[in-house]
């Protein structure tokens, strides 16, 4: 052997053996120092380290006289595979597993029986990546959920074991083994009812619900992961895979798009929106709603909401557009438009006819399965426990939750599209990531891998807190449903970050009102307070409306601080408006307590859009709706300092008649002030004792729910007014009245 | 005594010669063994080149009862006997699939992933003759892991030398070989 010979083969062997490849090329550039073709070739070398090792990763002999033909087994999952185990080149032995049989070829891999040997024995399935993944990235993912993963207790879930990589460099996982068949297969071979098939997809969301609450998500729910297997005589479904397609997914790019459709997740069919999105980041438990939902449509009706395969054909951004955009049928009708022959065999395997099945399924199935395919999350099914509630309520012959869309909510799904909601959602999260408080991001930022690990905790304990708050908003929803206040109250409280949720409205301003007519004013406070963070899903009507809502407890509950902070948010969400009526509110709702220069001015265009809507011919509504536009204007115009104007509109309000006692009792208190600032003293004393005298009479009573008489919100926020326009018009009496007032 | 201990025993004279002559009679020996054990054996089960190597050592070796201590040139000549009959085999079958016609292989055009393993074999074959002039140790490491299937340890106790050496030679001989094939 040469010498140059033998010091190349030392250097190669010192430098393998060096895993930092910093400190790699730091050795050689030392020790190769002048020698430009030595260290050429070892770092031609040492980069073909990886596929030299691959390439010899079997010794010939064994597998060459193993290739024998071979007989062929039946594999768990039903598919026919040839049965030699290591024509892919696999070592039989990967760490302390033993490769038994082959058992399937899943999308993204192989999946084998093997047996454990250490440090218990037992069967486990070993599932192989294909080639071509990241393989320290993908079990450096996996070992960010190892911990989580290991909290999953659930009889309906496999287990995940373990994860690692081959000798190869392929990342495998190993998780309990289960002998069963897929979902959809059980059921039709089985010939299970609509009720049978319900009934199997509520443990679903069980186990779905339980791995929530432990803060993981699947991603990839399909029937090919939902396996059902005999326990007792009774079938139960083992979902399995938990933690794999989150370890083993990146962002969803064109081309890994293309992938995921080709092999990985196998189809599109059962991927929500958000999830098909580019981005592929902004993923919660409600992605694993939809995919529950598809789950459940296909169950139900034999299909799937998009047919899997004309997905495959139309390309990437068709899917996702149809994602996005396409509404799916509903299944019963769905149903209606199959062949004869398709429809009786799918009646057949449900053991039913077909006119049957479809009338079953018409009505609350249709709805429960469409609320969980939503294509805004915030309209879906909030958690699995909540969908498995609602299939619950049907299989009773409760009313479900489930409702159709309104047709109110179908206009306003075509114009809104959910920007806002979607830049709301993503704020929070900034939010709360900044929240984490720089020293922890300056920490971080010190090494790539340790940011990934703390982002990725940081990330699960949002989301395990966002499920928590999700959870407890959805019990919260049922119990306001059946009026139980105090403990829906006793749920909410401390709430913190919750999410932009149609249940998570309802909530927090039924419990808001339930406070304030009972006049707990700092409770109706807090909670909307809380309404005005969730609220962007409401039409611009209701959500101005729980503005006032809002206004009416931070006045009473006198947090002038508050107020201002609530006026200040309010003007920045809905100060882009176009619509009178949204601009006459904000400016109402802002302007209750004297304002500052910079509220008049951003107020000023609002003020502009209401008035000018009177050179316009009235719309629909607006009888009620310019009365009201005349207050606000009174309103700012009294501010300005434009009293005689202020005292035109107040005039005008009046002049449209007493249809909405609050409404004139606003506009003669608003009235009364503008007259003593033009000097009519005895025109203010006037107006003030017709306003005072309608508020006082209200105020005899409680206040209600009731709109009938005005709402209660009006009411308050006219007696705030009046008791500015008291303390204005006979300023010495001031504080004797405000008493008197405060104790009714 | 058998003509195999003859021939070991000329071992010590000439080791080369010794090699070349002793190879006929393993590689018979080896084929013979091979072909039985597919004979016998349930189809595809996997049979242990090392095994098969060591059985054909104990039948050729201990026939004249005496025990013979120099393994490194019986080794020797079974890996190369094995490469033999590796590479006629997936000659043989590579030629079947490809209708009768030599295909070259090219590694630019392989997914390592996908190649099978007559692919590889042939490969590694072609390889090894080039890289034979430059680098006979490299080859003869190759002969004794890749078509013998030795483990290290057998390797360092055939060779005298340490497990670590023989991993060491393993590892550099393995890429040399590879960026052999990536050239050819």
């Amino acid at each position: 052997m040469t010498v140059a010979r033998q010091i190349e083969e030392a250097l190669f062997d010192a430098a393998r053996n060096i895993a930092d490849l910093e400190a790699r090329r730091a050795f050689l550039d030392q020790t190769c120092h002048g020698n430009t073709a030595l260290r050429q070739r070892l770092d031609a070398l040492l980069a073909s380290l990886t596929s030299a090792n691959d390439f010899f990763n079997v010794s010939a002999p064994r597998a060459m006289l193993a290739s024998a033909p071979a007989p062929v087994v039946k594999a768990s999952h039903g598919a026919e595979t040839n049965g030699s185990l290591f024509s892919d080149g696999l070592e039989t032995r990967i760490g302390p597993y033993r490769l038994m049989q082959r058992l399937g070829e899943g999308g993204c891999g192989v999946v084998y029986m093997a047996e454990q040997e250490a440090p218990l024995r037992r069967l486990v399935a070993l599932k192989i990546i294909r080639l071509g993944m990241d393989t320290e990235r993908v079990v450096a993912r996996f070992d960010l959920e190892r911990q989580a993963l290991a909290l999953m207790d659930h009889p309906n879930i496999a287990r995940v074991l373990d994860a690692g990589a081959t000798q190869s460099g392929r990342p495998y996982f190993v998780m309990e083994l289960v002998h069963g068949v897929r979902i959809t297969d059980y059921c039709n071979e089985n010939h299970l009812d609509t009720a049978g098939r319900l009934r199997l997809f509520i443990q679903v969301c069980h186990a779905i619900q339980h791995a929530h609450q432990k803060g993981l998500i699947h991603r990839d729910i399909k029937p090919s992961n939902i396996l059902v297997t005999l326990h007792d005589g009774e079938p139960a479904p083992k979902v399995i895979d938990f933690g794999i397609a989150k370890a083993t997914e990146g962002p969803l790019t064109d081309n890994a798009m293309l992938t995921a459709c080709d092999q990985f997740v196998g189809t599109p069919a059962y991927m929500s929106p958000e999830r098909a999105e580019t981005s592929g980041l902004d993923v919660d438990t409600r992605s694993d709603i939809y995919s529950l939902g598809v789950l459940l449509y296909e169950l139900l009706s034999g299909r799937t909401p998009f047919d899997a395969k004309q997905l495959l054909e139309s390309g990437v951004d068709e899917i996702r557009r149809a994602l996005r955009e396409r509404d799916p049928a509903i299944p019963s009708t769905m149903l209606t438009t199959l062949t004869h022959t398709d429809l009786n065999l799918i009646a057949l395997q449900r053991h039913v006819e077909a006119p049957s099945l479809i009338s079953t399924l018409k009505g609350d199935l249709d709805w429960i399965v469409m609320k969980a395919l939503e294509k805004d999350r915030q309209r879906r099914y909030q958690t699995a426990n909540e969908l498995a509630a609602d299939v619950q309520r049907f299989l009773h012959n409760e009313p479900v939750v489930a409702r159709p869309p309104s047709r109110v909510y179908r206009l306003q799904k075509l114009v809104r599209r959910n920007k806002v909601v979607f830049a709301a959602a993503a704020a929070v999260v900034a939010a709360l990531l900044v929240g984490l408080g720089a020293s922890t991001w300056l920490f971080i930022k010190e090494r790539e891998s340790r940011r990934e690990a703390e982002h990725g905790r940081a990330m699960e304990a949002i989301l395990r807190r966002q499920a928590e708050a999700r959870e407890r908003i959805a019990q919260a929803a049922v119990l306001v449903s059946q009026s139980h206040f105090d403990e829906a109250d006793r749920l909410v409280d401390g709430v913190s970050f919750p999410e932009t949720t149609s249940e998570g409205e309802t909530v927090f301003r039924t419990l808001g009102e339930w406070a304030a007519i009972q006049s707990q004013w700092k409770r109706a406070a807090e909670r909307l307070t809380m309404l005005q963070q969730v609220d962007h899903l409401e039409t611009w009507d209701t959500a101005t409306l729980d503005c006032s809502r809002c206004a009416a407890a931070l006045l009473e509950l006198g947090d002038t601080n508050a107020y201002d902070r609530f006026r200040r948010a309010a003007i920045q969400y809905f100060g882009g408006t176009s619509d009178p009526l949204v601009a006459e509110r904000t400016v109402k709702n802002a302007l209750l307590l004297p304002a500052d220069r910079s509220v008049m001015v951003s107020l000023a265009p609002l003020a502009e859009i209401a008035a000018n809507s009177f050179n316009k011919p009235p719309g629909p509504g607006d009888s009620w709706m310019a009365p009201w536009r005349c207050v606000s204007l009174a309103l700012i115009d009294y501010r300005r300092g434009r009293f005689s104007d202020s005292a035109g509109w107040a005039n005008r309000c009046i002049a449209y008649g007493e249809d909405n006692p609050p409404r004139v009792a606003t506009a003669r208190a608003i009235l009364a002030m503008a007259d003593v600032r033009l000097g009519h003293a005895d025109d203010a004393r006037a107006e003030l004792a017709l306003s005072r005298a309608m508020i006082d009479a209200r105020f005899q009573t409680s206040l209600d729910t009731d709109g009938s008489k005005g709402f209660w919100f009006d009411w308050v926020l006219g007696r705030a007014l009046l008791r500015e326009a008291m303390a204005t018009v006979e300023p010495e009496v001031k504080t004797l009245q405000t008493t008197e007032i405060s104790a009714k | 005594m058998s003509e195999v201990t003859v021939l070991l025993e000329a071992v010590g004279r000439s080791e080369q010669q010794a090699s070349e002559e002793l190879l006929p009679l393993v590689y018979d020996e080896l084929r013979r063994l091979a072909a039985a054990r597919i004979a016998g054996e349930a189809a595809g089960q996997t049979l242990q080149p090392t095994a098969l190597v060591h059985e054909a050592w104990l039948r050729l070796v201990h026939e004249g009862g005496r025990k013979w201590h120099n393994r490194e040139h019986f080794f020797r000549a079974a890996a190369q006997a094995m490469r033999r009959i590796l590479v006629d085999k997936a000659r043989h079958k590579s030629s079947i699939k490809c209708g009768g016609g030599q295909q070259r292989l090219n590694i630019d055009d392989l997914d390592l992933a996908a190649t099978t393993l007559d692919d590889r074999i042939l490969l590694v074959d072609d390889a090894m003759k080039r890289l034979e002039v430059d680098d006979p140790e490299s080859v003869r490491i190759i002969n004794l892991k890749f078509f013998a299937g030795l483990t290290n340890k057998e390797v360092a106790a055939t060779l005298g030398v340490t497990e670590r050496t023989i991993e060491r030679q393993w590892a550099y001989a393995r890429v040399c070989l590879f960026q052999t094939i990536q050239t050819l």
